[in-house]
Protein backbone atom coordinates (compact mmCIF):
# COMPACT_ATOMS: atom_id res chain seq x y z
CA UNK A 1 0.00 0.00 0.00
CA UNK A 2 1.34 3.04 -0.85
CA UNK A 3 0.27 6.47 1.14
CA UNK A 4 -1.77 9.08 -0.92
CA UNK A 5 0.02 11.55 -2.14
CA UNK A 6 3.47 10.73 -1.88
CA UNK A 7 6.66 9.63 -4.26
CA UNK A 8 5.86 6.48 -3.64
CA UNK A 9 2.29 6.49 -4.60
CA UNK A 10 3.21 8.82 -7.63
CA UNK A 11 5.80 6.98 -9.10
CA UNK A 12 3.46 3.95 -9.26
CA UNK A 13 1.05 5.86 -10.44
CA UNK A 14 3.39 7.41 -13.48
CA UNK A 15 4.25 3.38 -14.03
CA UNK A 16 0.39 2.46 -14.66
CA UNK A 17 0.31 5.66 -17.38
CA UNK A 18 2.97 4.66 -19.02
CA UNK A 19 1.93 0.89 -19.66
CA UNK A 20 -1.53 2.64 -20.35
CA UNK A 21 -2.99 1.87 -24.04
CA UNK A 22 -5.61 3.73 -23.14
CA UNK A 23 -4.12 7.01 -22.05
CA UNK A 24 -1.31 7.00 -24.67
CA UNK A 25 -4.25 7.53 -27.04
CA UNK A 26 -6.36 9.40 -25.10
CA UNK A 27 -3.28 11.81 -23.84
CA UNK A 28 -1.61 11.59 -27.26
CA UNK A 29 -2.44 15.94 -27.67
CA UNK A 30 -1.95 16.79 -24.33
CA UNK A 31 0.93 19.16 -23.42
CA UNK A 32 1.88 20.54 -20.57
CA UNK A 33 3.20 19.66 -17.06
CA UNK A 34 0.10 19.67 -13.87
CA UNK A 35 0.38 20.31 -10.57
CA UNK A 36 -2.21 18.56 -7.90
CA UNK A 37 -2.09 20.91 -4.78
CA UNK A 38 -3.72 18.68 -2.13
CA UNK A 39 -5.27 21.10 0.16
CA UNK A 40 -4.37 20.59 4.31
CA UNK A 41 -7.38 18.97 6.49
CA UNK A 42 -5.42 19.48 9.79
CA UNK A 43 -8.64 17.63 11.21
CA UNK A 44 -8.19 14.86 8.75
CA UNK A 45 -4.80 14.00 9.71
CA UNK A 46 -3.49 16.09 6.38
CA UNK A 47 -1.65 19.24 8.35
CA UNK A 48 -0.34 21.26 5.17
CA UNK A 49 -0.77 21.76 1.42
CA UNK A 50 0.84 18.86 -0.57
CA UNK A 51 1.36 19.25 -4.19
CA UNK A 52 2.43 16.49 -6.22
CA UNK A 53 3.70 17.23 -10.07
CA UNK A 54 3.11 15.03 -13.43
CA UNK A 55 4.75 16.20 -16.81
CA UNK A 56 2.56 15.24 -18.80
CA UNK A 57 3.40 15.05 -22.90
CA UNK A 58 2.04 13.15 -25.96
CA UNK A 59 0.60 10.42 -24.03
CA UNK A 60 4.04 9.71 -22.19
CA UNK A 61 4.15 11.03 -18.29
CA UNK A 62 7.83 12.22 -18.63
CA UNK A 63 8.42 12.86 -14.65
CA UNK A 64 6.02 12.64 -11.76
CA UNK A 65 6.99 13.64 -7.98
CA UNK A 66 5.96 15.50 -4.58
CA UNK A 67 6.89 18.67 -4.78
CA UNK A 68 7.12 22.16 -2.80
CA UNK A 69 4.30 24.69 -3.08
CA UNK A 70 6.39 26.84 -5.37
CA UNK A 71 7.81 24.43 -7.91
CA UNK A 72 3.80 23.61 -7.96
CA UNK A 73 2.93 27.34 -9.01
CA UNK A 74 5.33 27.29 -12.09
CA UNK A 75 3.33 24.32 -13.66
CA UNK A 76 1.23 25.48 -16.50
CA UNK A 77 -1.68 23.71 -15.11
CA UNK A 78 -2.85 23.50 -11.31
CA UNK A 79 -5.71 21.86 -9.53
CA UNK A 80 -6.52 22.09 -6.19
CA UNK A 81 -8.49 20.90 -3.48
CA UNK A 82 -9.15 20.05 -0.42
CA UNK A 83 -7.59 16.50 0.64
CA UNK A 84 -10.74 14.87 1.15
CA UNK A 85 -12.06 15.75 -2.46
CA UNK A 86 -9.30 14.34 -3.85
CA UNK A 87 -9.91 10.97 -1.86
CA UNK A 88 -13.16 10.99 -3.25
CA UNK A 89 -11.91 11.22 -7.10
CA UNK A 90 -9.33 8.33 -6.40
CA UNK A 91 -12.59 5.82 -4.94
CA UNK A 92 -14.37 6.91 -7.87
CA UNK A 93 -17.57 9.46 -6.30
CA UNK A 94 -16.64 12.59 -8.05
CA UNK A 95 -16.29 13.05 -11.74
CA UNK A 96 -13.00 15.15 -12.11
CA UNK A 97 -14.31 17.19 -14.90
CA UNK A 98 -17.92 17.82 -13.29
CA UNK A 99 -15.94 18.92 -10.18
CA UNK A 100 -13.49 21.14 -12.19
CA UNK A 101 -17.05 22.84 -13.86
CA UNK A 102 -18.65 22.97 -10.39
CA UNK A 103 -15.60 24.56 -8.66
CA UNK A 104 -15.24 21.66 -6.34
CA UNK A 105 -11.89 21.15 -7.92
CA UNK A 106 -9.93 24.59 -8.90
CA UNK A 107 -8.22 24.82 -12.04
CA UNK A 108 -5.59 27.47 -13.15
CA UNK A 109 -4.70 27.10 -16.45
CA UNK A 110 -6.23 26.73 -20.08
CA UNK A 111 -10.00 24.81 -18.43
CA UNK A 112 -11.48 24.26 -22.65
CA UNK A 113 -8.21 22.56 -23.29
CA UNK A 114 -8.77 19.74 -20.10
CA UNK A 115 -12.21 19.68 -21.06
CA UNK A 116 -11.55 18.60 -24.33
CA UNK A 117 -8.85 15.81 -23.12
CA UNK A 118 -12.05 14.46 -21.05
CA UNK A 119 -11.04 10.89 -22.18
CA UNK A 120 -7.48 11.42 -21.22
CA UNK A 121 -8.81 12.44 -17.67
CA UNK A 122 -10.64 9.87 -16.97
CA UNK A 123 -8.46 7.65 -17.57
CA UNK A 124 -6.26 8.85 -15.59
CA UNK A 125 -8.61 8.89 -12.97
CA UNK A 126 -9.25 5.37 -13.14
CA UNK A 127 -5.45 4.16 -13.30
CA UNK A 128 -5.22 5.90 -9.63
CA UNK A 129 -7.97 3.43 -8.57
CA UNK A 130 -5.43 0.71 -9.82
CA UNK A 131 -2.75 2.61 -7.32
CA UNK A 132 -3.01 0.17 -3.77
CA UNK A 133 -3.52 3.17 -2.04
CA UNK A 134 -3.63 4.26 1.97
CA UNK A 135 -5.66 7.53 2.61
CA UNK A 136 -3.41 10.11 5.07
CA UNK A 137 -5.78 10.03 8.33
CA UNK A 138 -6.96 6.70 8.67
CA UNK A 139 -3.60 4.82 9.92
CA UNK B 1 -11.69 71.53 22.23
CA UNK B 2 -9.97 68.17 22.78
CA UNK B 3 -9.45 65.94 19.77
CA UNK B 4 -7.38 62.82 18.41
CA UNK B 5 -5.11 63.88 15.36
CA UNK B 6 -2.75 62.05 13.69
CA UNK B 7 0.75 63.05 14.35
CA UNK B 8 2.91 60.82 12.21
CA UNK B 9 2.70 56.74 11.19
CA UNK B 10 1.90 54.45 14.37
CA UNK B 11 1.33 58.07 16.32
CA UNK B 12 -1.98 60.05 17.59
CA UNK B 13 -2.05 62.18 20.26
CA UNK B 14 -5.27 64.21 21.74
CA UNK B 15 -4.47 68.26 21.56
CA UNK B 16 -5.99 71.40 21.33
CA UNK B 17 -7.69 72.09 18.16
CA UNK B 18 -10.26 75.00 17.26
CA UNK B 19 -14.11 74.34 17.81
CA UNK B 20 -15.59 73.78 14.88
CA UNK B 21 -17.99 75.92 13.63
CA UNK B 22 -21.49 75.97 11.75
CA UNK B 23 -19.69 77.26 7.89
CA UNK B 24 -22.79 75.86 5.80
CA UNK B 25 -26.14 76.43 6.27
CA UNK B 26 -27.17 72.91 6.49
CA UNK B 27 -24.28 71.88 8.63
CA UNK B 28 -24.70 70.90 12.69
CA UNK B 29 -22.69 71.26 15.10
CA UNK B 30 -22.64 67.63 17.46
CA UNK B 31 -21.31 67.33 21.13
CA UNK B 32 -20.06 63.94 21.25
CA UNK B 33 -21.38 61.55 23.88
CA UNK B 34 -19.47 58.24 22.68
CA UNK B 35 -16.72 57.84 19.70
CA UNK B 36 -15.11 54.73 18.55
CA UNK B 37 -12.03 53.81 16.49
CA UNK B 38 -12.39 51.83 13.34
CA UNK B 39 -10.68 49.18 11.58
CA UNK B 40 -10.83 52.23 8.92
CA UNK B 41 -8.93 54.25 11.00
CA UNK B 42 -5.72 52.52 11.08
CA UNK B 43 -5.36 52.73 7.32
CA UNK B 44 -4.48 56.72 8.35
CA UNK B 45 -2.62 56.21 11.57
CA UNK B 46 -0.30 53.57 9.01
CA UNK B 47 -0.21 56.12 6.81
CA UNK B 48 -1.59 54.30 3.55
CA UNK B 49 -4.55 56.96 3.16
CA UNK B 50 -3.01 60.69 3.77
CA UNK B 51 -3.61 62.63 6.59
CA UNK B 52 -1.35 65.52 7.24
CA UNK B 53 0.29 65.71 10.66
CA UNK B 54 -2.62 67.63 13.74
CA UNK B 55 -5.30 66.69 11.15
CA UNK B 56 -8.53 64.96 13.50
CA UNK B 57 -9.53 61.41 12.52
CA UNK B 58 -12.68 59.42 13.35
CA UNK B 59 -16.05 59.33 11.79
CA UNK B 60 -18.34 56.61 14.58
CA UNK B 61 -20.05 58.93 16.65
CA UNK B 62 -22.91 59.49 18.65
CA UNK B 63 -24.52 62.76 20.71
CA UNK B 64 -26.20 65.80 21.19
CA UNK B 65 -26.51 68.16 19.00
CA UNK B 66 -25.31 71.22 19.91
CA UNK B 67 -25.85 74.24 17.00
CA UNK B 68 -27.30 73.86 13.72
CA UNK B 69 -27.27 76.28 10.52
CA UNK B 70 -30.63 78.08 9.16
CA UNK B 71 -31.26 75.16 6.61
CA UNK B 72 -31.72 72.46 9.24
CA UNK B 73 -35.22 71.43 9.63
CA UNK B 74 -35.38 68.05 11.50
CA UNK B 75 -33.09 68.58 14.21
CA UNK B 76 -32.50 71.43 17.05
CA UNK B 77 -30.20 72.02 19.88
CA UNK B 78 -30.74 68.79 22.34
CA UNK B 79 -31.59 66.12 19.84
CA UNK B 80 -29.67 62.87 20.21
CA UNK B 81 -28.16 61.43 17.43
CA UNK B 82 -25.83 59.50 15.76
CA UNK B 83 -23.93 60.22 12.55
CA UNK B 84 -23.20 58.21 9.12
CA UNK B 85 -19.63 57.84 8.34
CA UNK B 86 -20.79 58.22 4.88
CA UNK B 87 -21.29 61.96 4.70
CA UNK B 88 -23.64 62.23 1.54
CA UNK B 89 -25.62 65.52 0.12
CA UNK B 90 -28.93 63.82 0.11
CA UNK B 91 -29.95 65.55 -3.48
CA UNK B 92 -27.96 64.34 -5.98
CA UNK B 93 -29.57 61.26 -8.07
CA UNK B 94 -27.87 58.53 -6.28
CA UNK B 95 -28.99 59.99 -2.67
CA UNK B 96 -32.18 60.43 -3.83
CA UNK B 97 -32.35 56.27 -5.10
CA UNK B 98 -30.37 54.82 -1.84
CA UNK B 99 -27.08 54.41 -3.01
CA UNK B 100 -25.19 57.38 -0.89
CA UNK B 101 -22.22 55.60 -1.20
CA UNK B 102 -22.13 56.86 -4.52
CA UNK B 103 -23.15 60.22 -3.87
CA UNK B 104 -21.63 62.82 -6.60
CA UNK B 105 -20.32 64.82 -2.98
CA UNK B 106 -18.95 61.95 -1.28
CA UNK B 107 -17.38 62.53 2.03
CA UNK B 108 -15.77 61.29 5.07
CA UNK B 109 -15.61 62.34 8.42
CA UNK B 110 -12.24 62.29 10.08
CA UNK B 111 -10.34 61.09 6.86
CA UNK B 112 -8.06 64.52 5.59
CA UNK B 113 -8.34 65.50 2.20
CA UNK B 114 -9.68 61.78 1.26
CA UNK B 115 -12.58 62.49 2.53
CA UNK B 116 -13.18 65.99 1.56
CA UNK B 117 -11.28 67.44 4.46
CA UNK B 118 -13.84 67.38 7.18
CA UNK B 119 -13.02 67.01 11.24
CA UNK B 120 -12.71 64.26 12.93
CA UNK B 121 -15.24 62.57 15.28
CA UNK B 122 -12.53 61.31 18.26
CA UNK B 123 -13.02 64.91 19.72
CA UNK B 124 -15.75 66.75 21.64
CA UNK B 125 -17.47 68.44 18.80
CA UNK B 126 -17.86 67.47 15.41
CA UNK B 127 -19.41 69.76 12.15
CA UNK B 128 -21.95 67.33 10.15
CA UNK B 129 -22.48 68.74 7.34
CA UNK B 130 -26.20 68.38 5.48
CA UNK B 131 -26.92 67.38 9.10
CA UNK B 132 -30.52 66.16 7.98
CA UNK B 133 -29.34 63.89 6.11
CA UNK B 134 -26.43 62.50 8.01
CA UNK B 135 -27.49 62.16 10.94
CA UNK B 136 -30.33 59.74 12.66
CA UNK B 137 -32.01 60.72 15.82
CA UNK B 138 -31.78 57.86 18.82
CA UNK B 139 -35.11 56.80 20.16
CA UNK B 140 -35.06 56.64 23.93
CA UNK B 141 -34.10 53.43 25.48
CA UNK B 142 -31.14 52.62 22.70
CA UNK B 143 -28.22 53.45 24.96
CA UNK B 144 -25.58 55.29 23.05
CA UNK B 145 -23.07 52.38 23.12
CA UNK B 146 -25.62 50.56 21.62
CA UNK B 147 -26.56 53.52 18.78
CA UNK B 148 -22.98 54.20 17.92
CA UNK B 149 -22.16 51.35 15.26
CA UNK B 150 -25.46 52.14 13.83
CA UNK B 151 -23.59 54.91 11.69
CA UNK B 152 -21.12 52.59 10.28
CA UNK B 153 -19.95 48.70 11.09
CA UNK B 154 -23.53 47.47 12.83
CA UNK B 155 -25.37 49.25 9.68
CA UNK B 156 -22.47 47.84 7.19
CA UNK B 157 -23.61 44.13 8.66
CA UNK B 158 -27.55 44.87 8.17
CA UNK B 159 -26.68 46.16 5.01
CA UNK B 160 -24.80 42.84 3.16
CA UNK B 161 -27.13 40.72 5.26
CA UNK B 162 -30.10 42.43 3.79
CA UNK B 163 -28.77 42.43 0.01
CA UNK B 164 -28.20 39.22 0.02
CA UNK B 165 -31.53 37.88 -0.65
CA UNK B 166 -31.52 35.33 2.17
CA UNK B 167 -34.43 33.17 2.99
CA UNK B 168 -35.64 31.58 6.06
CA UNK B 169 -33.89 28.07 7.02
CA UNK B 170 -31.01 29.36 4.30
CA UNK B 171 -27.51 28.47 5.36
CA UNK B 172 -25.44 31.54 5.44
CA UNK B 173 -21.28 31.60 5.82
CA UNK B 174 -19.66 34.52 7.12
CA UNK B 175 -16.10 34.71 6.06
CA UNK B 176 -14.02 36.82 8.56
CA UNK B 177 -15.94 37.24 11.94
CA UNK B 178 -14.26 40.91 12.88
CA UNK B 179 -16.54 43.67 13.52
CA UNK B 180 -18.22 43.80 10.23
CA UNK B 181 -18.79 39.30 9.98
CA UNK B 182 -20.15 40.16 13.75
CA UNK B 183 -22.89 42.03 12.71
CA UNK B 184 -23.60 40.50 9.59
CA UNK B 185 -24.00 37.26 11.60
CA UNK B 186 -26.17 38.61 13.74
CA UNK B 187 -28.20 40.41 10.81
CA UNK B 188 -28.57 37.33 9.09
CA UNK B 189 -29.91 35.68 11.68
CA UNK B 190 -32.75 38.08 12.26
CA UNK B 191 -34.02 37.95 8.76
CA UNK B 192 -34.70 33.99 9.12
CA UNK B 193 -31.08 32.14 8.39
CA UNK B 194 -31.31 28.85 9.25
CA UNK B 195 -27.52 28.53 10.34
CA UNK B 196 -24.96 30.80 10.12
CA UNK B 197 -20.95 29.68 10.07
CA UNK B 198 -18.38 32.03 11.13
CA UNK B 199 -15.64 31.32 9.05
CA UNK B 200 -11.88 32.87 10.97
CA UNK B 201 -8.57 32.14 12.56
CA UNK B 202 -8.62 34.13 15.69
CA UNK B 203 -9.85 32.52 18.76
CA UNK B 204 -11.42 35.66 20.05
CA UNK B 205 -13.52 35.91 17.07
CA UNK B 206 -15.16 33.07 16.74
CA UNK B 207 -15.72 33.25 20.26
CA UNK B 208 -18.03 36.51 19.84
CA UNK B 209 -19.41 35.02 16.86
CA UNK B 210 -20.57 31.74 18.77
CA UNK B 211 -22.00 34.41 21.74
CA UNK B 212 -24.36 35.75 19.24
CA UNK B 213 -25.47 32.10 17.62
CA UNK B 214 -23.22 31.38 14.72
CA UNK B 215 -21.21 28.14 14.40
CA UNK B 216 -17.42 28.86 14.79
CA UNK B 217 -15.51 27.14 12.14
CA UNK B 218 -11.55 27.55 12.71
CA UNK B 219 -10.25 27.58 9.62
CA UNK B 220 -6.47 27.25 10.83
CA UNK B 221 -7.88 23.87 11.25
CA UNK B 222 -9.81 23.16 9.43
CA UNK B 223 -10.20 23.17 5.72
CA UNK B 224 -13.12 25.59 4.92
CA UNK B 225 -14.70 24.23 2.19
CA UNK B 226 -14.97 20.67 3.43
CA UNK B 227 -16.25 22.25 6.96
CA UNK B 228 -19.43 24.27 5.36
CA UNK B 229 -19.92 21.14 3.22
CA UNK B 230 -20.74 19.36 5.80
CA UNK B 231 -22.75 21.11 7.32
CA UNK B 232 -25.20 21.29 4.32
CA UNK B 233 -25.15 18.07 2.74
CA UNK B 234 -22.25 18.27 0.61
CA UNK B 235 -23.91 21.46 -1.20
CA UNK B 236 -22.07 24.74 0.21
CA UNK B 237 -23.79 27.59 1.59
CA UNK B 238 -26.73 29.56 0.04
CA UNK B 239 -25.44 32.83 0.77
CA UNK B 240 -21.69 33.56 1.94
CA UNK B 241 -20.67 36.87 3.08
CA UNK B 242 -17.07 38.33 2.48
CA UNK B 243 -16.63 40.57 5.42
CA UNK B 244 -12.40 40.34 5.08
CA UNK B 245 -11.56 42.23 2.07
CA UNK B 246 -8.14 40.26 1.13
CA UNK B 247 -7.87 38.07 -2.40
CA UNK B 248 -7.79 34.64 -0.32
CA UNK B 249 -11.13 35.64 1.61
CA UNK B 250 -12.81 36.29 -1.84
CA UNK B 251 -11.55 32.89 -2.74
CA UNK B 252 -12.65 31.34 -0.04
CA UNK B 253 -15.84 32.62 -0.15
CA UNK B 254 -16.73 31.52 -3.69
CA UNK B 255 -15.13 28.21 -2.66
CA UNK B 256 -17.81 27.59 0.06
CA UNK B 257 -21.31 29.20 -1.75
CA UNK B 258 -23.24 26.07 -3.36
CA UNK B 259 -24.26 26.00 -7.20
CA UNK B 260 -26.34 28.96 -7.45
CA UNK B 261 -25.44 30.58 -4.36
CA UNK B 262 -25.07 34.24 -3.67
CA UNK B 263 -21.29 35.64 -2.31
CA UNK B 264 -21.79 39.62 -1.43
CA UNK B 265 -18.33 40.88 -0.67
CA UNK B 266 -18.45 43.49 1.84
CA UNK B 267 -15.24 43.20 2.93
CA UNK B 268 -13.40 46.30 1.22
CA UNK B 269 -10.70 46.18 -1.56
CA UNK B 270 -8.62 48.43 -2.88
CA UNK B 271 -5.83 46.94 -5.70
CA UNK B 272 -6.32 43.13 -4.84
CA UNK B 273 -6.26 40.74 -7.92
CA UNK B 274 -7.52 36.95 -8.09
CA UNK B 275 -6.86 34.55 -10.91
CA UNK B 276 -10.57 33.24 -11.69
CA UNK B 277 -12.18 30.52 -14.34
CA UNK B 278 -15.32 32.78 -14.85
CA UNK B 279 -16.39 30.34 -16.77
CA UNK B 280 -16.71 28.09 -13.44
CA UNK B 281 -18.64 31.01 -11.73
CA UNK B 282 -21.11 30.94 -14.96
CA UNK B 283 -21.49 27.48 -14.78
CA UNK B 284 -22.38 27.61 -11.19
CA UNK B 285 -24.90 30.38 -11.10
CA UNK B 286 -23.47 32.07 -8.49
CA UNK B 287 -24.42 35.25 -7.98
CA UNK B 288 -21.63 37.42 -7.17
CA UNK B 289 -22.67 41.34 -5.39
CA UNK B 290 -19.91 43.73 -4.85
CA UNK B 291 -21.43 45.81 -1.73
CA UNK B 292 -19.54 48.65 -2.07
CA UNK B 293 -19.07 51.43 0.87
CA UNK B 294 -22.26 50.40 3.29
CA UNK B 295 -25.58 53.06 1.70
CA UNK B 296 -26.07 53.82 5.61
CA UNK B 297 -28.54 56.23 5.15
CA UNK B 298 -30.64 53.42 3.13
CA UNK B 299 -30.54 51.30 5.43
CA UNK B 300 -29.76 52.60 9.04
CA UNK B 301 -33.49 53.29 10.11
CA UNK B 302 -34.25 49.35 10.27
CA UNK B 303 -30.64 48.52 11.75
CA UNK B 304 -31.61 50.82 14.77
CA UNK B 305 -35.01 49.46 14.82
CA UNK B 306 -33.03 45.86 15.18
CA UNK B 307 -31.22 46.83 17.98
CA UNK B 308 -34.33 48.67 19.66
CA UNK B 309 -35.67 45.08 19.58
CA UNK B 310 -32.19 43.51 20.52
CA UNK B 311 -32.11 41.23 17.25
CA UNK B 312 -28.60 43.17 16.69
CA UNK B 313 -26.74 43.88 19.77
CA UNK B 314 -23.32 45.69 19.63
CA UNK B 315 -22.27 45.18 23.37
CA UNK B 316 -20.31 42.12 23.14
CA UNK B 317 -17.63 43.29 20.80
CA UNK B 318 -16.57 46.36 22.77
CA UNK B 319 -13.86 45.32 24.45
CA UNK B 320 -12.26 48.44 25.83
CA UNK B 321 -13.97 52.03 27.70
CA UNK B 322 -11.52 54.77 27.68
CA UNK B 323 -11.34 58.19 28.23
CA UNK B 324 -11.06 60.35 24.80
CA UNK B 325 -7.28 61.33 26.49
CA UNK B 326 -6.34 57.65 26.33
CA UNK B 327 -7.13 57.38 22.59
CA UNK B 328 -2.79 56.53 21.92
CA UNK B 329 -3.53 53.72 23.91
CA UNK B 330 -6.86 52.43 22.50
CA UNK B 331 -5.27 52.92 19.15
CA UNK B 332 -2.39 50.43 20.35
CA UNK B 333 -4.22 48.18 21.72
CA UNK B 334 -6.53 47.52 18.75
CA UNK B 335 -3.77 47.83 16.16
CA UNK B 336 -2.04 44.91 17.95
CA UNK B 337 -5.49 43.25 18.10
CA UNK B 338 -5.18 43.30 21.92
CA UNK B 339 -8.86 44.67 21.39
CA UNK B 340 -11.70 43.59 19.54
CA UNK B 341 -13.36 47.32 19.83
CA UNK B 342 -12.50 50.19 21.21
CA UNK B 343 -14.80 53.13 23.09
CA UNK B 344 -13.54 56.74 23.43
CA UNK B 345 -15.86 59.07 25.63
CA UNK B 346 -14.44 62.80 25.54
Amino acid sequence: MALFPSDEWISLFRDLINGSKEYAEAGKTWEGDIAFVFEAEPDHGVPQDLVAWLDLRHGVCHGARMVEAQEGDRAEYAIRAPYSRWREVVLGDLDPVKGMMQGKLKVRGDLPNIVRHVRAANELVHLTTLVPTEFMGTR
Amino acid sequence: MRAVVYREIGRVEVAEVPDPLIEDPADAIVRVSLSAICGSDLHFFHGKAPLEPGETIGHEAVGIVEAVGPRVERFAPGDRVVVSFVIACGACWFCRNGQTQLCDDFRNLGAGIFGGSLGGAQAELVRVPAADFNLLRVPEGVEDERALFVGDILTTGVYAAGIAGIRAGDTVAVVGAGPVGFFAIQAARAVGAGQVLALDLEPGRLALAEGVGAVPIDVSQRNAQTAVDERTEGRGADVVIDAVGSAPAFERALDVARRGGTVVVVGMYTSETVQAQVGVWWTRAVTLLFAGICPVHAWWERAMEAVGAGQVDPTSIVSHRLRLEDAPLGYELFDTHRATKVLLRP
